[in-house]
């Protein structure tokens, strides 16, 4: 009976010990002291012997389920303070995360290389390869097999710079004896399209031709809002049996509505270029106002796109081609001007002056 | 081309007046409008007088008191013009009346004398821009009606872009057929009303007839030289020319109404003798604009037996000019080549509207009806009478033939009309057309750009209208986008993930960036290739090196405070040495200026040397370049003690460093400046596949190892000895001691 009462007060005892801990350091040392080798537990234990036998089974059973359930009151209270040390350990970890921060470094690509690769995206997807072709070009191949002969009235609309560049041993071929000004075809010049790509390709590649050739051209306009003597173009061309000016149409419309949204109507007017015949141009109904008029769209409704045209079979003989079996269209894309149109850009400078307080818009 | 609504209307009744719906319709052809300008009377009450009476005002002699008829009573109104004489048929605005600009007319007392109103100039109504004077009216005005009623107005002015290939369209009748022919309506025939076909008292010589294959002198005798009457003026002033006087006002009109050319010569300053021929050697003459000209051999000049008189096409001569004293005129409407007009006008540096329109070529064969055309208009605006006509056309030029087969139209159009169609539309536009299996087509002379079957194949898709064909999307045959293209566009995206911004400076550079760099003189970069024609001197140079153009654009920042910059490019240079055009190899160059900038976790960092190889190594890594190394070395623009040599499976293909201090400052940049420059090449070039590795499934083992080296000894060296050693994975410098003993 004594026995049985002095276990029930260890218990309660140990309850309110384990309680008091207020660190899983104490309980430690509450631990040791409820259930170490000079606890009461352990003394029980060892006391169990001296009794007479048939009492030490009920003993040690009792001694046992006094040490468990100690042992899980000791558990139980080392799971709510480890929760609470924890709790406390993150409290004092505490940032404010609105800090700045460490942001690693990132620059921008330049607006009109996005627009160009974003343009060759478009044309890739359907089956276009990709051309490059020289800058410093022949005045044979910028104009000549172009279908604007050294006195075409084309000509005039044309501003070139020319180089001081003969090639290893090259003579001036004769231009044209009876107007002695005009250039001769193995002047060098700064391209003045991305056109002369076309003349080149075919000459190296058979029919059927799918090409876009992205690139720098140049004019001899001096800078301000609207010019630059250095532009970017994107120049296609495909070549094959049966293409028509449906194609033209229908693979230009799909363009149009890939970069400026799949809302966008087209229309094509007549125009002129000396290398397709007939020539058009493309005109994108305004993303801006929808086609109500608006300041972008100079009050039209409609934005000028690219120039665009069958091309002209005499392009096709200059290369080899035989325009009674194959047909094809080329069109030329301004990148800069699209690029400005589709932002907000009103001043070309903008894309030459390297200001990074432009640059860094372009993410 | 400026032309007027009304003005089309002379030739075809346009079944519009809406302007806005005629601009669309001249687009839908081709012919870009780009505005159109209403023109109105912008004035009320302003009646048409008679003067009937002037006398002096009794207080002012700077003024007369008139008395004018302004239909069926006289108005009493002080006037301080002079340019009119008692009859005189003028505007006048009676009290009540509002002038441009809000200004109202009302009675007014000039000492002691009331003014009933106000005789107007052509400035006050805003019909013109300079006042000379009084407006007097011809006798068609109806005295005491609306002066505004019986003005051509409203009017409406387009200003149309005609590409250069439609010299027929340089002109009022020119775009008239365009409608006409679009609307499916006549268009009224130009017959001037002239049957004096005798010779005239000159003859006319053709020296170069490939020169000049056409020429025509008509004569008009007793004119008297004076102002033209006001519609003339009117529309001279909306398409864009100034009036002078009618002599000369009625070669413009006929010039933008017919698009020909011509030319009045003071038929008294004339010889009899009218020769066109290519100047003789160190001939000079004096054109209008009073300026003494040296002429070259490929020009083409009109002269008499003396001299020459005329720059053929382009400008007349100052001794035969016409004036005020001009009694008789012989008008010249002429064909010349057109790319000798050209090529004259480029090397005069002139231009006016006849050479715009001669060097893309004129109808020959309209030179005739221009000149009777004019004839026509100085008998009615300068008076006098048709005289004698030479027309020297030895060699007429004769309508082409084209043969059209009508399976060109589905072939390139992609739509089959109907042969009855094709027909129609091209007889629209005047030409003519024979049927048969195919359709033999006569180009008119006025088409020099119809030469071909696929000519007349756009004419047909014109008049159809290009939203009537139908779409179709051509899907290519594949190929996309190569390696190359690839490779480049990774190699942009490392250097933008590496906290560089992609510049795009110009091509050319000026010979002192060179200097600036401080080149030696036997670089190559120091050969660049000159412009012939550059827009200025500092862009008088292909860039040879794209360096030049990034310092200037890091100076740029710099200036505008900007602390942390990084810029890239990539581009071609040029290079001497190409068979047949410059070599133009594809660069790509970096630089930076400044730093990171401190921050509350640490204080900030100059960009410095192993900034720029270590983006340099990111871009090898990235690219997957084997065999790359670098060689410290003195290139210059680099820091010779912190620059080096790129090099790609042994070959040099680029420099790293800091920019040489000198340098820098020579770019007006203060501070460390890091650059690298590389060709591309064998960057973008393919590398192949690399191999797998398997990691290794032992742990690894970390040994800390010290090195002590002679002093100048390279890190490369001992990194080297290390990474030869067996089973060495990665090697990591942790720290560098200099000087002292280890020990």
């Amino acid at each position: 009976m004594a026995e049985s009462d002095a276990l029930t007060s260890l218990v309660t005892d140990a309850g309110r010990a384990i309680d008091a801990a207020a660190t899983l350091d104490e309980l430690s040392d509450v631990e040791s002291t409820l259930m170490g080798k000079e606890s009461a537990i352990a003394a029980a234990r060892r006391g169990l012997k001296d009794l007479p036998a048939d009492e030490r089974r009920d003993a040690g059973r009792a001694i046992n389920e006094v040490a468990e359930t100690i042992t899980e009151s000791i558990r139980e209270r080392r799971l709510v303070l480890s929760a609470a040390e924890q709790d406390a350990a993150l409290a004092a970890d505490r940032v404010d995360i609105t800090q700045p921060a460490r942001v690693p470094r990132r620059g921008t690509h330049h607006l009109v290389s996005e627009v160009l690769d974003e343009i060759i995206d478009i044309f890739a997807s359907i089956g276009y390869r990709v051309a490059r072709g020289p800058e410093a070009e022949t005045d044979y191949y910028n104009f000549t097999a172009l279908n604007i002969p050294q006195t075409h009235p084309a000509r005039l609309e044309t501003d070139t710079l020319y180089l001081d560049y003969r090639g290893v041993g090259e003579e001036r071929t004769a231009g044209d004896e009876r107007y002695p000004l005009a250039h001769a075809p193995n002047e060098v010049l700064l391209r003045t399209h991305t056109s002369p790509m076309q003349a080149r390709y075919m000459e190296a590649n058979d029919p059927p031709v799918h090409i876009v050739v992205p690139g720098r051209v140049f004019r001899n306009e001096a800078l301000d809002p609207t010019h630059s003597p250095v532009f970017h173009q994107v120049e296609g061309l495909a070549v094959d049996d049966g293409i028509t000016f449906a194609d033209l149409k229908g693979t230009l419309a799909y363009f149009a509505r890939q970069f400026f949204g799949p809302k966008q109507e087209v229309r094509f007017l007549p125009n002129h270029f000396p290398f397709t015949e007939p020539s058009a141009e493309m005109h994108v109904s305004c993303f801006s106002c929808g086609g109500s008029g608006c300041r972008i769209c100079s009050q039209t409704g409609w934005i000028e796109m690219l120039g665009c045209g069958m091309v002209h079979p005499a392009v096709l003989e200059h290369v080899g081609y035989d325009p009674a079996t194959v047909t094809g269209f080329a069109f030329g894309i301004g990148a800069d001007r699209f690029a400005m149109v589709r932002h907000g850009i009103t001043d070309l400078r903008h894309f030459f002056e390297s200001d990074l307080r432009v640059l860094r818009q372009f993410s | 081309m400026r032309v007027t609504l009304r003005w089309l209307a002379d030739f075809v009744d346009i079944p519009t007046d809406d302007p806005k719906a005629v601009a669309d319709r001249l687009e839908s052809l081709g012919h870009e409008v780009e505005s159109i300008e209403p023109l109105g009377a912008h004035f009320t009450d302003v009646v048409v007088g008679r003067v009937t009476e002037i006398a002096a005002h009794p207080d002012a002699d700077k003024v007369r008191v008139c008395q004018v008829d302004v239909g069926g009573s006289t108005s009493e109104i002080i006037c301080g013009a002079w340019n009119f004489e008692a009859g005189a048929l003028v505007p006048v605005a009676v009290p009540g009346a509002v002038l441009p600009g809000g200004f109202e007319i009302t009675e007014r007392t000039i000492r002691g004398v009331t003014s009933h109103g106000m005789i107007c100039s052509g400035a006050d109504l805003g019909l013109s821009d300079e006042s000379e004077g009084i407006l007097v009216l011809d006798d068609s005005f109806e005295i005491g009606r609306s002066f505004a009623e019986q003005l051509p107005l409203p009017d409406a002015v387009f200003d149309v872009a005609i590409t250069p290939n439609r010299p027929d369209c340089m002109s009022v009748y020119g775009l008239a057929r365009e409608l006409a022919a679009s609307y499916d309506l006549p268009l009224r025939e130009v017959a001037p009303d002239i049957d004096t076909e005798t010779e005239a008292p000159l003859t006319v010589r053709l020296e170069d007839p490939e020169g000049c294959p056409r020429y025509v002198a008509r004569q008009v005798n007793g004119v008297t030289a004076a102002e033209s009457p006001l519609w003339l003026q009117m529309r001279l002033r909306a398409a864009g020319v100034r009036p002078i006087s009618n002599l000369v006002d009625a070669t413009n009109y006929v010039l933008m109404e017919l698009g020909h050319p011509t030319h009045a010569f003071d038929t008294d300053r004339l010889g009899d003798t009218i020769v066109v021929r290519r100047p003789t050697p160190e001939e000079r003459m004096t054109t209008l604009d009073g300026q003494e000209r040296a002429l070259a051999a490929s020009d083409l000049v009109i002269a008499d037996a003396q001299r020459s008189i005329a720059l053929a096409g382009l400008m007349g001569g100052a001794d035969t000019e016409v004036d005020d004293s001009t009694s008789a005129v012989t008008i010249e409407a002429a064909y010349f080549d057109a790319p000798t007009v050209l090529f004259m006008s480029k090397r005069i540096g002139l231009r006016s509207e006849a050479s715009a329109r001669f060097e893309r070529g004129v109808d020959p064969n309209l030179a005739r009806l221009a000149a009777d055309r004019v004839a026509e208009l100085l008998v009615s605006i300068a008076g006098g009478e048709v005289g004698g006509i030479v027309d020297a056309y030895p060699a007429p030029i004769e309508p082409r033939h084209i043969d059209l087969e009508l399976a060109e139209i589905p072939r390139v159009l992609g739509l089959d009309l109907e042969a009855a169609v094709i027909a129609d539309y091209l007889r629209r536009l005047g030409f003519a057309v024979e049927a048969g299996s195919s359709l033999d087509v006569g180009v008119p002379t006025r088409r020099p750009d119809v030469t071909r079957p696929i000519d007349l194949v756009e004419e047909i898709a014109r008049l159809h209208g290009y939203d009537e064909f139908p779409d179709r999307v051509a899907f290519g045959t594949g190929g996309g986008i190569g390696i190359e293209e690839r490779r480049s566009r990774r190699l942009r995206e490392t250097l933008v993930g590496a906290g560089f911004h992609e510049a795009m400076t110009f091509s050319f550079i000026g010979e002192d960036d060179l200097n600036r760099l401080g080149l030696p003189a036997d670089d190559v970069r120091r050969d660049g290739i000159a412009v012939v024609n550059p827009l200025h001197a500092e862009e008088g140079v292909m860039r040879t090196t794209l360096l030049p153009g990034l310092l200037k654009a890091a100076a740029y920042n710099a200036a505008r405070q900007v602390d942390d910059i990084a810029l890239f490019e990539t581009g071609k240079t040029f290079m001497s040495g190409g068979d047949v055009i410059p070599d133009q190899p594809d660069v790509v160059a970096f630089v930076t200026v400044g730093g990171e900038p401190a921050t509350w976790q640490g204080p900030a960092r100059s960009f410095d040397v192993f900034d720029a190889v270590g983006t340099w190594e990111l871009i090898a890594r990235s690219m997957r370049l084997d065999d790359v190394a670098i060689e410290q070395a003195d290139i210059p623009p680099f820091h010779p003690e912190r620059g080096a040599r790129i090099l790609h499976r042994g070959v040099t293909i680029g420099a790293v460093g800091e920019i040489h201090p000198a340098v820098a400052e020579r770019f007006g940049i203060q501070g460390r400046v890091t650059a690298a420059e590389v060709e591309l090449a064998s960057v973008l070039a393919d590398p192949g596949l690399w191999s797998f590795a398997a990691p290794s499934p032992f742990p690894p083992a970390v040994f800390d190892l010290a090195f002590e080296v002679p002093d100048g000894s390279s890190t490369k060296s001992v990194l080297d000895v290390v990474r030869a050693a067996d089973d060495v994975e990665d090697v990591h410098v942790f720290d560098v001691f200099r000087g002292g003993s280890i020990a």
